[in-house]
């Protein structure tokens, strides 16, 4: 079956990208006590591997139901799985070909933010409801480019090509700021397309907002709300994309025929990959805070 | 299914194969408060909300009790069982075609087979005499009215789009419109070209789970019963709230007559179930049969004191019998459309319902997409174009690729449009009905009108070899209409008989108008007053 | 005429998620209706074949058998739920066009309807159609409403009742509990008929083999 072969080659192609990623990566020992940078880096890094594994397979997702129309409809696989193995080799060294890749997955997801866009407009309605909730999304390919960004950010800190300082800490807080923001708008559009007909279903639209405003906050520099607070936030959000995976595996087997029915309920029922770039961009704010509580100390 | 399901304390749970839900069950010597007839958009609401307001109720059904989950399956033939298929006579210039297209016999009544479109009526409407010069006024006020849609709306969960185009301000649909099939895309295009609004259809099947229903897999055989129970029917909304607050459900219960007594009130009725006559005693009776039943029911109850019928001292009863037209026009796409996929209406335009310019006939029509299976296709082809043999096997080949566009009109009530009792009898022993139904040149003329327009929508799409619809009606009304004046109408604005006061009737059967969209969402608005209305009185001491 | 979908068979979703169990239960049903004669004499049913040739041509070696489909539909009772006033009940009705059939065909051509050659067979089936039989056996019953409410409709139902009809024309199928993902222009489930496209029978073939 084609649906269950595509799956197949998508997980394959995770699995390599994780293990290639590692496999790099576990070349260099690792030191023994861990700088915070070093530390920030490392968050930076899954951060932009979770955002780019949940691209991969939401993009596989939705790309299969619109069957591959355009050989385009590839390249988002292609590149997020680049970017993850991009991420997770952590390099110690300015390292042009990763620096490629991250940047290749930024321009990717602004050239599908222009399909996109495209798609909604020659429809019949245009910028109506009915195309913003079931034509391509809007937001979605922006993950990529946060991904990309988030990936570069990582590398550059490791490499010193970035210093650990307020300064590069205040920017990732903005960042992840306006991510984690432009997430919100694309879940509570999906959750109000589902008429929030369960009340967890808020959980997402009010928790990463609270902590977009604190990052906000952490770049704004205004010193208040705390970083303890804003940590605690971002892990909650953290939590909410992961949890989400769990509510969604729920939400399929609400549909008809359930799990049994995964060929329509798969691409009919709540994305399962969508949620954990919620856990992507909290791990780029806590990499924010982290670089702000060295520039402290 | 020949043996009743709603016996022994026990009805079936429509969302769980085999399950079962505790009924209330009622002894035929007790007089209950209520007994209703028919199960459908009138009787299962006021069901529900009479035995939610206190009120004893045992509500008969000539059909069965259906879990849909178990019992729909996917084919043609094998789901005509939810229609009403007893004998019945046709006559007039334009005999209906009824069986499949018009009523359903089953627990819910014809909304386990009704294809969900959800609209309420062009305010103007209930005034239509005096506001707009044709028809009759009810004795309704819109205003009113507008609130019972909305508690109807939120019953059924029906999902619309955010913003209705037309009429006066309504609340957000509950939940969210469906995507739209090829079939709502052409009409879009259709219209757009046309420069009049359209819309997603305000549609009573879920497009997000709810409670232990699930969404809409969009399998496309609405009109043959949903067997993943996304239709929000009265099967699975209002008949499971009135079991649990206390109703009784008879299934396979035929009612053959309402008894009267000297004093000119309803004692209760005989009934056929389990291969036997049976009489329940109640304190009121209500008849919710639809258009045609309704009034054989009260035709067929006639005796001494009344012997034209039962509530039918004005005449009235079974007059004004008032269908909608249904013409089409349908193409060859160069695209596949696939229409069978989908619920079959996923978008419409009501702009001639509420556009009075340009017009040269009264009333209004909205039309809406469409998605046939084959053999209705098949049989298309063949009653309304004629095509047979090769042509037939060579055109049906496009069945992927055709699309129409199918309007719902308001026909005008003619009193000559009636139903009649018929020498012959029915398995019960029970006089036939005869329908009789012959068109007016103001429903022609609208009739050309939706076609023509409709033929212009089409061709700016993509279609071609476009053919018109011409023959097809849909949606019985009237028949024992509501009024403000016992010489001229059946019941009073609260559904009750001028002639019998505690015999109520609710259902389509009390439209004195049609309007130009489809009835359900109006009759069981009606219904959700009725039985306020009922609730206020009894606390009166009205009743 | 060409298939326009090549190896396609809606039978072959049969086991998946796209049949539930009383959908097997009635098609095999359906699939199993007994043969020959059981409503119709043995002449009769020869006359409904030999209309259902007509109304329904089919060329393939198995084909469907629509005679045992319509007498199946008669003896179950089951009605249309409606019928013009003098128009008798669906059984009656059938044996009347019958008769009248052969009435008709003995006076055009001096022998009983089933034994016409195709093209006679269709010029009386085409008067029908059009009420332009006359023949006093028709008693009184217009002869365009049999054909339309009764004879070739019945014959049209039967035929688009059977799995090899609707893979003839590409449709779905049966679609519970799964239905349909992808419900726009020129989109197609793999679990759908493919069209041939640009002439290309090859990939059609491909694409439908893969249907479960
Ligand atoms: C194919 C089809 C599609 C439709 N689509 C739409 C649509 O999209 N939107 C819309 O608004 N409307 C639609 N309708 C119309 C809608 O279903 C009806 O208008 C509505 O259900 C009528 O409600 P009712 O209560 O008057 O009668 P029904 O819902 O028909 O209920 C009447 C019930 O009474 C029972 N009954 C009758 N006589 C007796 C008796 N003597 N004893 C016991 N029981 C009896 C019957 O068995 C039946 O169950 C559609 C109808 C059909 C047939
Ligand atoms: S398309 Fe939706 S509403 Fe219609 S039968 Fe299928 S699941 Fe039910």
């Amino acid at each position: 079956m084609r649906g269950r072969n595509a799956a197949i080659a998508v997980s394959g192609l995770f699995a390599a990208a994780v293990l290639g990623g590692l496999a790099a990566r576990s070349n260099r020992p690792a030191p023994i006590r861990q700088p915070p940078r070093e530390q920030a880096a490392r968050q930076l890094d899954l951060g932009a591997a979770t955002l780019a594994g949940s691209v991969l397979f939401d993009s596989a997702v939705e790309h299969y139901r619109g069957s591959f129309e355009h050989r385009g409809m590839y390249v988002p696989l292609a590149v997020a799985s680049a970017t993850i193995a991009a991420s997770l080799s952590g390099a110690r060294q300015p390292n042009r070909m990763r620096t490629g890749v991250h940047v290749l997955a930024m321009l990717t997801g602004v050239a599908g933010l222009g399909f996109h866009i495209y798609d909604i407009s020659k429809r019949p309605g245009g910028w109506s409801w009915q195309n913003l909730f079931y034509a391509a999304p809007v937001g979605a390919p922006g993950a990529l480019s946060l991904a990309g960004l988030t990936g570069l950010a990582g590398q550059q800190l490791r490499t010193g090509q970035v210093r650990p300082d307020s300064q590069s800490g205040r920017a990732l807080a903005a960042l992840a700021a306006i991510g984690i923001l432009g997430d919100v708008a694309e879940v509570w559009l999906l959750h109000f397309r589902g008429a929030f007909h369960n009340p967890a279903m808020v959980l997402p639209v009010t928790i990463p907002p609270v902590a977009s405003l604190c990052l906000a906050g952490v770049a704004a520099g205004a010193g208040r709300p705390s970083l303890r607070t804003t940590r605690g936030w971002l892990w909650a959000t953290a939590a909410t994309g992961l949890a989400g995976v769990g509510f969604h595996a729920w939400g399929v087997h609400r549909m008809m025929g359930g799990w049994r029915n995964w060929s329509q309920n798969l691409l009919e029922g709540p994305p399962l990959p969508a949620p954990p770039s919620y856990t992507g961009l909290a791990l780029a704010g806590l990499a924010a805070t982290r670089l702000m509580e060295e520039a402290h100390e | 299914m020949q043996t009743p399901r709603a016996t022994g304390g026990r009805a079936p749970d429509v969302f769980t194969p085999g399950g079962w839900v505790p009924m209330r069950e009622y002894d035929e010597s007790e007089e209950v408060d209520f007994v209703i007839v028919g199960t459908g958009a009138g009787g299962g609401t006021l069901a529900c909300k009479l035995a939610e307001a206190g009120f004893s109720v045992v509500a008969m059904d000539a059909g069965p009790f259906w879990r849909p989950l178990e019992d729909f399956a996917s084919d043609e033939a094998e789901q005509s069982k939810l229609f009403w298929t007893d004998d019945r006579l046709v006559d007039g210039e334009n005999p209906l075609q009824l069986g499949s297209n018009n009523s359903g016999k089953s627990v819910g009544g014809s909304t386990v087979h009704f294809a969900m479109v959800s609209l309420r009526f062009r305010p103007e409407w209930f005034k239509s005499r005096s506001k707009l010069g044709y028809g009759f006024d009810w004795p309704l006020d819109w205003r009113e009215m507008w609130s019972y849609y909305r508690e109807v709306e939120e019953a059924l969960a029906i999902s619309g789009p955010v913003n209705y185009p037309w009429g006066p301000p309504r609340p957000r649909y509950p939940y969210r419109a469906h995507k739209l099939n090829a079939a709502a895309l052409a009409l879009a295009e259709g219209c757009e070209a046309m420069g009049i609004p359209w819309t997603e259809t305000p549609i009573a099947t879920l497009s997000a789970p709810r409670g232990r229903a699930r969404p809409c897999v969009y399998r496309g055989f609405c009109v043959l019963g949903c067997s993943t129970n996304a239709k929000q029917s009265a099967l699975v909304t209002w008949i499971p709230r009135a079991i649990a607050a206390g109703a009784e459900i008879r299934d396979l219960a035929m009612v053959g007559r309402v008894e009267v007594d000297g004093r000119d009130r309803a004692t209760g009725v005989h009934y056929h179930r389990g291969g036997e006559w049976r009489f329940q005693r109640a304190r009121n009776v209500v008849v919710a049969g639809y258009a045609i039943e309704t009034p054989r029911l009260l035709l067929n109850s006639a005796n001494s004191r009344f012997p034209e019928g039962l509530a039918n001292r004005s005449g009235l009863v079974g007059k004004y019998l008032t269908v909608q037209s249904n013409q089409a026009v349908w193409g060859i796409s160069g695209k596949e459309i696939r229409s069978y996929k989908s619920p079959p209406s996923l978008a419409l335009t009501e702009h001639w319902n509420y556009q009075d310019e340009g017009k040269d006939f009264h009333g209004g029509y909205c039309y809406m997409s469409q998605g046939p299976e084959p053999q209705l296709w098949a049989n298309t082809q063949l009653a309304s174009r004629g095509l047979w043999g090769e042509a037939l096997i060579a055109e049906m080949q496009n069945y992927n690729h055709q699309v129409g566009l199918k309007m719902v009109g308001e026909m005008l009530p003619q009193e000559r449009n009636a139903v009649t009792l018929a020498d012959e009898t029915d398995q019960y022993g029970l006089p036939i009905p005869r329908v009789t139904y012959s068109w007016c040149d103001n429903d022609r003329a609208m009739i050309g009108h939706a076609l023509d327009f409709m033929g212009q929508a089409l061709r700016a799409t993509d279609a071609r070899d476009i053919w018109k619809q011409t023959d097809d009606t849909c949606h019985l009304n009237g028949g024992a209409r509501m009024g403000d004046d016992p010489q001229t109408s059946v019941v009073d604005a609260d559904c009750r008989s001028w002639d019998i006061p505690n015999l109520w009737i609710c259902d389509g059967s009390v439209f004195p108008t049609v309007g130009g969209v489809n009835p359900s969402l109006t009759i069981q608005a009606m219904a959700c007053r009725t039985g306020d209305r009922i609730a206020a009185m009894a606390r009166r001491g009205e009743l | 005429m060409s298939d326009r979908y090549p190896g396609y068979d809606v039978m072959t979703k049969r086991n998946g998620p796209s049949w539930n169990d009383v959908t097997r239960r009635v098609i095999d049903n359906r699939l199993a209706t007994p043969k020959g004669p059981r409503f119709f004499s043995a002449a009769e049913f020869e006359t409904v074949r030999s209309i259902a040739d007509r109304i329904v041509p089919q060329r393939r070696h198995d084909p469907i058998p629509v005679t045992d489909f319509v007498e199946a539909r008669l003896l179950s009772g089951q009605g249309d739920g409606f019928r013009q006033a003098g128009v008798p009940q669906a059984g009656e009705a059938w044996r009347k066009a019958l008769a009248a059939l052969d009435a008709e065909a003995q006076a055009a051509h001096g022998m009983p309807f089933r034994q016409l050659s195709g093209p006679e067979r269709d010029g009386i089936l085409h008067r029908m159609q059009n009420g332009d039989l006359h023949h006093s056996s028709w008693g009184g019953i217009p002869p365009a409403t049999l054909f339309t409410q009764l004879v070739a409709r019945d014959i049209v139902f039967a035929y688009y009742s059977h799995p090899t009809a609707w893979s003839e024309i590409g449709w779905g199928g049966p679609a519970s509990p799964r239905g349909y993902v992808r419900t726009g222009y020129d989109r197609r489930d793999p679990w759908e008929a493919a069209e041939v496209k640009d002439g290309d029978d090859a990939a059609a073939i491909r694409k439908n083999r893969r249907v479960r």
